[in-house]
């Protein structure tokens, strides 16, 4: 049996004809630092608050460590909770708002100090012990709502999207140091987030959600080379994959504007005799213009002007209109051009996605 | 930066505020001033400018005072109201704080209406509910009794409001966070919910010192025993003997005036804080 699982949960609220959470099923392993991801309104956070007692579960079975846990109150579940707004105590100290959990335990009021010593120092609080919350940043409160989570020894932290009220470069030192955290303390921990990108960063696997429902489960890099569907394909990886309306035909692929490509070997096979209008995917980093890659799929060279383009240091985005659709290209920071530039490019023969243009299943993942 | 005419418009305001508040001074400093005089001189002063000004320090200053600290029971039903006062303010914020964060926080049925009856409550005069109270009291047997005096007065509509408008806008996921800090609905209460509305907590006990200090016709109903009388009955019986000189009515209205001067000074901000906020936040 897994740490933690979800047998067909379902959330459904008074009044609402639908289920906000429909039939969950998930297995989580111990020590395991899962994100639920998926848009505004996908009934992650619903899942994350049903764990933690906060919401009723209305069908379905919720069991943590062996327990089914249902019908367990939110104290009672060896959990503990970051909260988006923090919810630190405003009227009690750094000290007392990482202590007050264990003191309402009976913890020994020697072993409640060496435990809140040891959460002050671990996450470089020393200086602001005595603060209170309003006289505290952003992030250092933030580092006080996670202090209060780790010195209760909880089997499981959930993390509701702690990281959304940061700046963009807190955000991203916040990320490593959740990570640190994580290795060093080993807890179950479940992250909700909208961003993609602190949950490729940072998490083992990701669980993406859309209308309540997962669509897809997997390791990071699982979800971003073999999406299941259309939509997983959209979420994961930035800029957006790119995709284009196609009519498939044999080896052939005809984009909306009339210009066509020629399928590879593998990737027919992988079609399995499916021909029509389907959905061609691609990622920016797929699309090739250097020499060798132009070299080795000449037959397939396409051009574009470019309309748009991004310097992001490392690397360049670039715009353009092809195949009835605007399409962006990752290319390195040496192949520098400029808006109004002609380009010559290649699609990675064996990195294209084929999805249902009804159902959006990825037909190359199946 | 205030432009030249909004520094002139200020200083016209000032100037208006200025002579209000002498205006609403003025009785009060003619009571200060003659509370420490006697009769002849008091009569002496009467139509001329040092009707305001106290008299030299002399051994005879206080006379008015010591008397009436002396002569009478005035110290007790001081001492008798400020023990009534500081009961109902626990009870106040306890009972109507308990009802406030009820109405503001927990799902029950009918929730909406019972807020509504508790408004409606608010536009009843004291007056009109006072016989009821009074049977209901002297039907227990609670006649004369601290008890008696203090049980009608523990709910108060206004308190309920006030709390439910400050707590309502309390944050929810704080709850959510005690309670995985094990905290139970009750120490939430006492422990987070009131320590973080301060404000509230201030006017609800400036209100009701206020309510109780001011208060004549419940106790004067209630109380029989001399032992029990609060100020305002002390003030009445003093200042309607034959006996009693004008500096000696002026001193006791001065002593009955100072701890609600006292405690308009101290809390002022809060109370005008607290008042303002309960319209400014919803849910």
């Amino acid at each position: 049996m897994s740490f933690i699982e979800f047998k067909n949960v379902c959330k459904k609220y008074p009044g609402s004809d639908k289920n906000t959470v429909d039939n969950f099923n998930l297995d989580i392993e111990e020590k395991e630092f899962i994100a639920f991801v998926g848009p505004s309104g996908c009934g992650k956070s619903t899942t994350l608050r049903m764990m933690a007692g906060f919401e009723e579960i209305t069908g379905g079975e919720l069991y943590i460590d062996g327990k089914k846990v249902n019908e367990v109150a939110p104290r009672d579940r060896g959990i503990s909770m970051v909260f988006q707004n923090y919810a630190l105590y405003p009227h009690m100290t750094v000290e007392k708002n990482i202590g007050y959990g264990l003191k309402n335990m009976k913890m020994p009021a020697d072993q409640i100090k060496k435990k809140v010593d040891w959460a002050i120092n671990i996450l470089g609080l020393e200086e602001y012990r005595y603060r209170k919350p309003k006289n505290l940043s952003g992030g250092q409160r933030q580092r006080v709502a996670l202090g209060r989570a780790i010195v209760k020894n909880s089997k499981v932290f959930l993390m509701d999207e702690p990281l959304s009220n940061l700046d963009a470069k807190l955000r991203v030192s916040m990320r490593t140091e959740i990570s640190k955290l994580h290795r060093q303390i080993g807890a179950t921990t479940i992250y909700v987030t909208h961003d993609q990108v602190e949950a490729m960063t940072m998490a083992d696997r990701i669980v993406i959600m859309k209308d309540g429902v997962i669509q897809q489960v997997g390791k990071p890099m699982e979800l971003y080379d073999h999406p299941v569907n259309q939509f997983v394909a959209g979420f994961i990886g930035s800029p957006q994959m790119n995709f284009f309306n196609v009519t498939v035909d044999g080896g052939t692929v005809k984009f909306s504007d009339g210009n066509t490509i020629t399928l590879s070997e593998g990737m027919q096979k992988k079609l399995n005799g499916r021909t029509g209008e389907m959905i061609l995917g691609i990622r920016g980093e797929d699309i090739k213009l250097d020499a060798q890659n132009m070299d080795l799929n000449k037959d397939n060279a396409q051009s574009a002007v470019i309309t748009d383009t991004e310097v992001m240091g490392n690397e360049n985005n670039l715009y353009f209109s092809f195949g009835g659709a605007q399409a962006v290209a990752r290319v390195s920071k040496y192949e520098i051009s400029q808006i109004g530039d002609t380009i010559h490019f290649v699609f990675m023969p064996s990195k294209m996605h084929f999805f249902d243009k009804e159902t959006g299943v990825n037909y190359t993942e199946m | 930066m205030f432009t030249k005419k909004q520094k002139r418009i200020n200083w016209i305001l000032v100037a208006v505020l200025l002579v209000l508040s002498v205006f609403f001074l003025f009785p009060v400093i003619w009571m200060l001033a003659n509370s420490f005089k006697p009769d002849a001189a008091i009569t002496a002063d009467m139509n001329t400018i040092a009707a305001f000004i106290p008299p030299a320090l002399n051994g005879n200053f206080l006379d008015n005072y010591v008397s009436i600290v002396t002569d009478t029971n005035f110290l007790r039903y001081m001492g008798n109201t400020l023990l009534y006062a500081a009961i109902l303010i626990v009870l106040s914020i306890v009972v109507n704080g308990l009802a406030g964060y009820a109405l503001a926080k927990i799902r029950f049925p009918f929730r909406d209406q019972w807020l509504m009856i508790i408004i409606m409550l608010l536009i009843v005069p004291t007056e009109t509910v006072i016989t009821i109270h009074f049977l209901i009291i002297a039907k227990a047997g609670l006649l004369n009794t601290i008890v008696g005096y203090i049980l009608p007065l523990i709910v108060n509509p206004f308190n309920i409001f006030l709390f439910r408008q400050v707590f309502v806008s309390l944050p929810d996921d704080v709850y959510e966070a005690a309670q995985l800090d094990h905290c139970g609905p009750v120490k939430y209460f006492f422990t987070m919910v009131l320590p973080m509305s301060k404000t509230v907590v201030a006017t609800v006990s400036v209100f009701t010192f206020l309510n109780v200090w001011n208060d004549y016709l419940w106790p004067s109903l209630v109380f029989t025993s001399s032992d029990l009388l609060t100020a305002q009955i002390g003030l009445n019986s003093i200042t309607s003997n034959e006996n009693t000189t004008m500096g000696q009515t002026l001193a006791v209205i001065t002593l009955v005036t100072i701890p609600v001067i006292i405690i308009y000074s101290l809390f002022s901000k809060q109370i005008v804080e607290g008042v303002t906020s309960t319209g400014s936040k919803e849910g």
